[in-house]
């Protein structure tokens, strides 16, 4: 099966800074993928070079199954994570010419246009200058500027930060649409609850590699049954270093803790160990957290 | 062919600049500003005409009488009169003037045997306003070469010098006439020459006076001056707001960046000929009017501007325009904010002032070596041949070398630049140092 976009061991390096150390990657159609990672992971700087705003050092860089083309990046829409627009243009003009640049005659945009101000409650203000506009219309008409020219995939990124609920909401449901309609999305975020919520596939970078890839059932599955959480009486962080036990995440103030067992660890095992160190009032097993996920592999990778 | 997105690109700066109103108070404020830098003080001084109240007091006696009729001469009444040739020569050699500043209303008083007592009876007339000043002709004027002035107000300058003149005249006549001379035939024998300046172009001859000539080059270096520098400076902020606001980053990922410089440079360059073209055209519809002003200031022929000067103005702007536009674009992608910019763009400033130093040395002599020298080196070609144009058509083979040398020089410019810009546009952070701006050039 050819993958709608894919990274071949792509590195960059600005100066002696190495940002992505060989990143490898397959987005399947019609997918939503979550790119994930702390701020600094190294999300933008691939996210960029997927856009060909700046070229990869080394590594390939495939959409639609072959190498890349020019002409290729005007099947994909973009949303910058900080958004850009002219102050001085009206709404409309905006988006004409952000349409033009896709190759969309005025004649075509425009009906487009007022669909999407529709929908998104900005009629009122196509004739008005970008600056006039709060932050929140802003980036939803970036959003507009973004899938203007029905783009097969759509890269996003960051693309709910500085969003209120309400608008949060809109974007969630615009990409709701788009999966439905068979479009390829990717995101990346360092929120991993919307990541959670919105992905088929995940992958998590963290100083400039992949530490994590997969689908999100899988991954679930693949962590699941590993994971417990203790509540015990006291400072949980009396748990620390259990044997068998690969990360642990302590909240002093519900004396809860989260702990991922290494493979093949025996959940009772460590329920034995623990006792010694506190008072138990709770030993639960559960589902990870992606966050939980996250940390363990992040930390795995640093080892 | 250009491609598509350099056509969007250059169509979109072009309307948006097009459509604001500052592009339409610029372009009817430039013209008046210049005007009003060049003509206007002159203007106002010609045209302030005032009368001046004089009293003169004679002690010789014999010059008074005759400094009251030609005096009179200057008043609007006697403007039909024949003033003396040597008089309207003197006056059209100190300036541009033809017709009288100012009407003097003289009133002869007798001298007195106390002198003081008269001086300070004077001089309570003036504080009563009852004249605006005196002149006191001493007993030795004939031989001193002095008479006194006394008013509230001796800042009137050119009245003076014209007042000067005249009494030079009449002290000059009464000293040639005691002398036994015939003062008309020593008039007529010693009458100075004017000359008559006639231009010699490939149009055909056309009488032009110098200073006219020379207001017409100054005003059209001038005007090339400020497109260059207004122009240029909006390239550069153009820039730094789409880096700033990373629209670059959304245009980029479809537009390669040196189509991205190129497209903004030509709408920007459209909008500078747009804004000649309006001048060019307002100017050819308004010619007769705003001759008849001039005319009155200047008293020969006022240069016209042939098609080919105009297509020489239009061919440097583009030139000097992609020179200077590239330098500006090159700094606004490098750097992160307008003050940072602003400070490395003094140097563009530089080859642009360089020239104005040089223009009254080419205005003078646009044939000396340094006139040819300066025209010929690219970064002073768009203002300085285009100024011995105005003044003096230069040898042909030197407007060609120039367009030559400046056109290679643009492409250079805009590689360079080009390079600077693709690395800097996407470049946020620390301000970047010249070693590392010559960096990018050679790896970009």
């Amino acid at each position: 099966m050819s993958h709608t976009l894919e990274l071949r061991d792509v590195r960059k390096s600005y100066g002696d800074f190495q940002a992505v150390k060989g990143v490898s990657l397959q987005v399947e159609p019609g997918t939503v993928f979550g790119l994930l990672g702390p701020n600094g992971a190294g999300k933008t700087s691939t996210i960029r070079m997927i856009m060909d705003i700046t070229a990869p050092d080394s590594g390939e860089i495939l959409t639609f199954g072959r190498p890349r083309q020019p002409k290729d990046l005007h099947r994909i829409g973009y949303l910058p994570e900080e958004r850009g627009l002219y102050r001085k243009m009206t709404v409309s003009d905006q988006l004409i010419f952000l349409g033009e640049l896709h190759g969309l005659k005025r004649a075509e945009t425009l009906p487009r246009i007022r669909t999407w101000l529709e929908r998104l409650e900005l009629s009122q203000w196509s004739k008005k200058k970008i600056e006039e506009l709060s932050k929140g219309m802003q980036q939803k008409i970036q959003l507009v500027g973004t899938l203007l020219h029905e783009p097969e995939i759509v890269i996003l990124d960051e693309p709910f930060s500085g969003l209120d609920p309400i608008n949060q909401g809109l974007f969630k449901d615009a990409f709701a649409d788009l999966k439905k309609q068979g479009k390829t999305l990717l995101f990346s975020t360092h929120v991993m609850e919307q990541a959670e919520k919105l992905c088929d596939h995940l992958c998590l970078i963290s100083h400039g590699r992949v530490v994590l890839d997969g689908n999100l059932r899988e991954i679930k599955r693949a962590w699941g049954g590993n994971a417990y959480t203790v509540r015990v009486d006291g400072d949980p962080q009396a748990l620390a270093g259990l044997d068998g036990v690969d990360s642990m995440t302590a909240d002093a103030d519900t004396g809860r803790a989260k702990l991922l067992l290494a493979k093949d660890t025996d959940g009772a095992e460590v329920l034995r160990q623990a006792i010694t160190r506190a008072r138990i009032l709770e030993f639960r097993s559960e589902e990870p957290d992606l966050e939980t996920i996250f940390i363990k592999a992040v930390n795995d990778a640093g080892e | 062919m250009l491609a598509n997105n350099v056509v969007v690109i250059a169509r979109r700066e072009y309307l948006s600049r097009v459509k604001t109103k500052g592009f339409w108070i610029g372009t009817v404020l430039l013209p008046v500003l210049m005007l009003s830098m060049t003509i206007l003080p002159q203007l106002l001084i010609a045209r302030s005409k005032s009368t001046l109240r004089l009293a003169i007091v004679d002690q010789t006696g014999k010059v008074a009488a005759p400094l009251q009729g030609k005096l009179a001469l200057q008043s609007p009444a006697g403007k039909d009169g024949d003033p003396s040739p040597d008089e309207t020569a003197k006056i059209e050699s100190r300036g541009r003037r033809s017709t009288p500043l100012s009407t003097f209303v003289v009133e002869l008083v007798e001298p007195k045997p106390d002198a003081d007592a008269q001086r300070a009876e004077l001089n309570r007339r003036v504080m009563a306003k009852e004249v605006d000043a005196w002149v006191w002709i001493g007993a030795d004027a004939l031989t001193s070469n002095r008479i006194e002035y006394h008013g509230e107000s001796v800042s009137n300058f050119v009245t003076q010098g014209r007042l000067q003149d005249i009494v030079t005249d009449v002290v000059r006549d009464v000293r040639l006439k005691e002398a036994g001379y015939d003062a008309d035939l020593v008039s007529r024998l010693t009458h100075g020459v004017k000359i008559e300046t006639v231009r010699i172009t490939k149009e055909g001859n056309k009488a032009e006076t110098g200073i006219a000539g020379f207001f017409f080059a100054y005003a059209m270096f001038f005007m090339q001056y400020m497109l260059l520098m207004l122009y240029g400076q909006q390239v550069m902020s153009g820039v730094l707001e789409e880096k700033t606001s990373r629209i670059v980053e959304v245009i980029v990922s479809t537009v390669k960046p040196s189509d991205m410089m190129l497209g903004k440079l030509l709408g920007i360059c459209g909008v500078g000929l747009s804004q000649v073209l309006i001048w060019l055209l307002t100017a050819a519809f308004l010619t007769a009017p705003t001759a008849m002003i001039i005319g009155a200031t200047l008293p020969a022929g006022i240069p016209t501007v042939s098609l080919s000067l105009v297509a020489h103005f239009a061919g440097f702007f583009i030139l000097g325009f992609f020179v200077y536009a590239s330098f500006y674009a090159a700094l606004g992608a490098a750097f992160n904010d307008l003050r940072e910019a602003q400070q490395a763009a003094s140097s563009a400033a530089f080859f642009l002032v360089v020239p104005v130093f040089l223009m009254f040395v080419i205005i003078n002599d646009p044939d000396s070596p340094i006139a040819v020298a300066s025209s010929l080196f690219p970064p002073f070609t768009p203002l300085l041949m285009l100024l011995r144009i105005a003044v003096k058509t230069p040898p042909a083979w030197q407007i060609a070398l120039g367009y030559v040398l400046t056109a290679a020089f643009v492409v250079m410019m805009t590689w360079m630049c080009g390079k600077i810009y693709r690395v800097g546009i996407l470049m946020y952070g620390k301000k970047p140092t010249f070693k590392e701006l010559a960096r990018w050039i050679k790896y970009a």
